[in-house]
């Protein structure tokens, strides 16, 4: 069942130079009950995206388009008031820095019982209860809920968001970079944790990550965003095993491998371009070891899970793509 | 071949109010010419502080350090200023390590200047040095302001201006952390080539294992200011032997969708207080800890293949 459908998704930024069409036009399903990562460098639209969802956004950047069905409802067409009342009941929301969702002058109890009174409803001894239950499925000893947030480490700030996230029982998780900052035992920890309470809870999420790897050890399925636009989606297996675009080709190759010896990694030359008036044609062209006088001029839509016109070539594109020489040298 | 840089018995002891830190215990390390030194661990492992340390930035509480055979722990005045032409660092991050006010060319020069080269020869080293990170022609880029570079394009001016003082050594502190990762590639490929086209010799902290496979040949793992295991790198993380470098191993992910979910084998979180006393610093989240481990702390010793080890558990570890 898809619980969240964006079709044709547009967030833009004011800016000086002119408008910035930071997510330029999102198709996306994200069924019930999986992890969805949500890929691609920064700059490309995949934070704006997730809070775009969320109603987070800054001042500057408004919601410019498109629909966003969540449970059979668009948000776009609900007032200020019920989409508010979807936020945190419905759909929570895990920022990077768990500093960011933490008020560092209130006790974790405090804030625990903030979300759970106040949004949630609970009166104070269920709401006591339950925090401590967060804080336990978290794997947090329910004591530390008299700390405040500064006596925590960062990985078990990163769980005490994640509880406050989960409080009442939300649908779907937007985790944006959650682990980008945690040290690696740590961060397996903290995908331990979201793995496991995504299975026995049954919820969906969104991980926004650079880190493909991360993907693979935790989602399953993925969308590679490019220049605001998604280029490659479905399940992980496949995306990461047989990329068909390009850009998921490259990124698969820019990438060190622990086990994987210590054959020549592959940068992606140039930059993504600015989405300032953006020039029409596939967005990754200029970039593009494969690209064809037309992927300058036309814009290639996503189609069973691809936007790029040379699809049908993918395994050829593939066994090419693996060769530096492809990609210019360094 | 002989070290360029090596470290006997290194210590740093930070009092922080009131209580004493012991960041870096007992660290050694040599590296040569055209040799990359990994140093892998998790934050507050004393990985940073060694480095400071290597680089003269932090003065050791205790230990030596001996820099193309001269001992220059305790170096001052115009011997640590040669001293620094000679060991250079690469920052972590290259939005901050570039004076927004100055233009490339102007903070390219800067360490010319600072160490005395002449400046008739400033123009064909900035030209050299440039060319080395592939930012050709050079004259493109020495007006633009760092506001008009990516992220990609700082960290290389930041390596030319690292190279630019001629140095037998870099030190990297997570070079690529801050940077997309379509252009960490490009700058690991180029930090690279530096090293083995100059002959430098380079230390790498980072705790990404798969960077540190990527770049070096040799690698050190502390723990809690100790180092625990060291031996080349291949065989470090394939054939680990602490228990610790296990742990630290297995919580990599790799990016592909088969892979080992099976839980760490490593019990808790670093603690805030870390252990007193006598014993092994790892022992509270050691899967395999016993008595022994309680009662005396295991020296680093040599288990063969250019390994070192510090675990009672040794060939059942």
């Amino acid at each position: 069942m898809t619980l969240l459908q964006l079709r044709d998704f547009q967030v833009h930024y004011a800016s000086r130079a002119g408008i910035v069409r930071a997510v330029d036009g999102v198709d996306l399903d994200v069924p019930a009950g999986s992890i969805t990562g949500l890929v691609g460098e920064s700059g490309c639209g995949k934070s704006t995206l997730g809070r775009g969802l969320m109603g987070v956004l800054p001042d500057a950047a408004r919601i410019a388009g498109g629909s966003a069905v969540f449970e059979g409802r668009d948000l776009l067409g609900l007032s200020a008031r019920a989409r508010r009342d979807v936020r945190w009941r419905r759909m929570s929301f895990i920022p990077q820095t768990a500093m960011n969702a933490l008020d560092p002058v209130l006790r974790l109890r405090a804030q625990m019982l903030e979300v759970l009174i106040e949004r949630g409803g609970l009166g104070r001894a269920a709401a006591s209860a339950r925090a401590e239950e967060l804080f336990r499925m978290v794997g947090l000893d329910p004591a530390r809920l008299a700390d405040y947030p500064h006596q925590f480490s960062g990985g078990m700030r990163q769980r005490a968001s994640i509880a406050l996230a989960l409080a009442l029982d939300p649908a779907l998780v937007i985790a944006d970079e959650p682990v980008t900052a945690l040290d690696v035992i740590v961060q397996r920890q903290v995908l331990d944790v979201m793995r496991d309470l995504q299975a026995r809870l049954g919820l969906a999420m969104i991980l926004v990550t650079h880190d493909m790897a991360v993907v693979a050890y935790a989602c399953d399925r993925v969308a590679v965003m490019y220049a605001g636009r998604i280029v490659e989606s479905g399940l992980a297996a496949d995306v990461l095993e047989r990329p068909r675009h390009p850009y998921t080709m490259g990124l698969t190759h820019a990438f060190p491998d622990v086990h994987g010896g210590t054959g020549e990694l592959v940068p992606i030359d140039g930059a993504p371009p600015v989405l300032i008036n953006p020039k029409p044609g596939c967005r990754f062209a200029p970039r593009c070891p494969f690209a064809q006088p037309r992927c300058h001029t036309e814009t290639p839509v996503l189609e069973a899970g691809v936007a790029c016109f040379r699809a049908a070539e993918a395994p050829a594109l593939r066994a090419a793509a693996a060769l530096p020489a492809t990609w210019g040298a360094g | 071949m002989s070290a360029v840089i090596s470290a006997e018995n290194l210590e740093k002891t930070f009092h922080v109010g009131g209580r004493t830190v012991h960041a870096v215990r007992g660290v050694s390390l040599a590296v040569s010419a055209g040799e990359a030194l990994g140093i892998v661990g998790e934050s507050g492992c004393g990985k940073t502080t060694t480095a400071r340390m290597l680089l003269r930035l932090e003065d050791p509480t205790a230990g030596r350090i001996t820099f193309e055979g001269t001992d220059i722990t305790a170096t001052r005045g115009a011997a640590l200023l040669a001293f620094r032409a000679k060991a250079q660092l690469v920052f972590q991050n290259p939005f901050d390590a570039l004076n927004p006010r100055f233009t490339i060319g102007r903070s390219l020069a800067e360490p010319l200047r600072n160490f005395g080269v002449a400046k008739s020869e400033h123009e064909a080293r900035i030209a050299a040095a440039m060319a080395r990170v592939r930012l050709t022609p050079a004259a493109d880029w020495l007006d633009r302001h760092p506001h008009e570079l990516s992220g990609g394009q700082l960290q290389r001016v930041v390596l030319a201006r690292s190279l630019l003082p001629g140095p037998k050594l870099i030190v990297a502190d997570e070079p690529v952390s801050m940077l997309d990762v379509s252009v960490r590639a490009g700058i690991l490929n180029l930090l690279r080539a530096a090293r083995d086209e100059l002959g430098l010799a380079a230390i790498y902290i980072s705790h990404d294992l798969a960077l540190i496979r990527y770049v070096c040949e040799r690698t050190l793992v502390m723990y809690l200011g100790r180092v625990v295991e060291e031996g080349p790198t291949p065989a470090l993380i394939e054939r680990p032997r602490h228990p610790y470098t296990k742990a630290l191993v297995a919580a990599v992910p790799v990016p592909h969708v088969m892979q080992d979910r099976a839980p760490l084998p490593i019990k808790g979180a670093l603690s805030d207080a870390p252990l007193s006393g006598p014993g092994c610093a790892f022992r509270d989240r050691c899967p395999l800890a016993f008595d022994r481990c309680a009662a005396e702390a295991p020296p680093l010793r040599n288990i063969g293949e250019g390994r070192k080890l510090a675990c009672h558990l040794g060939d059942e570890a």
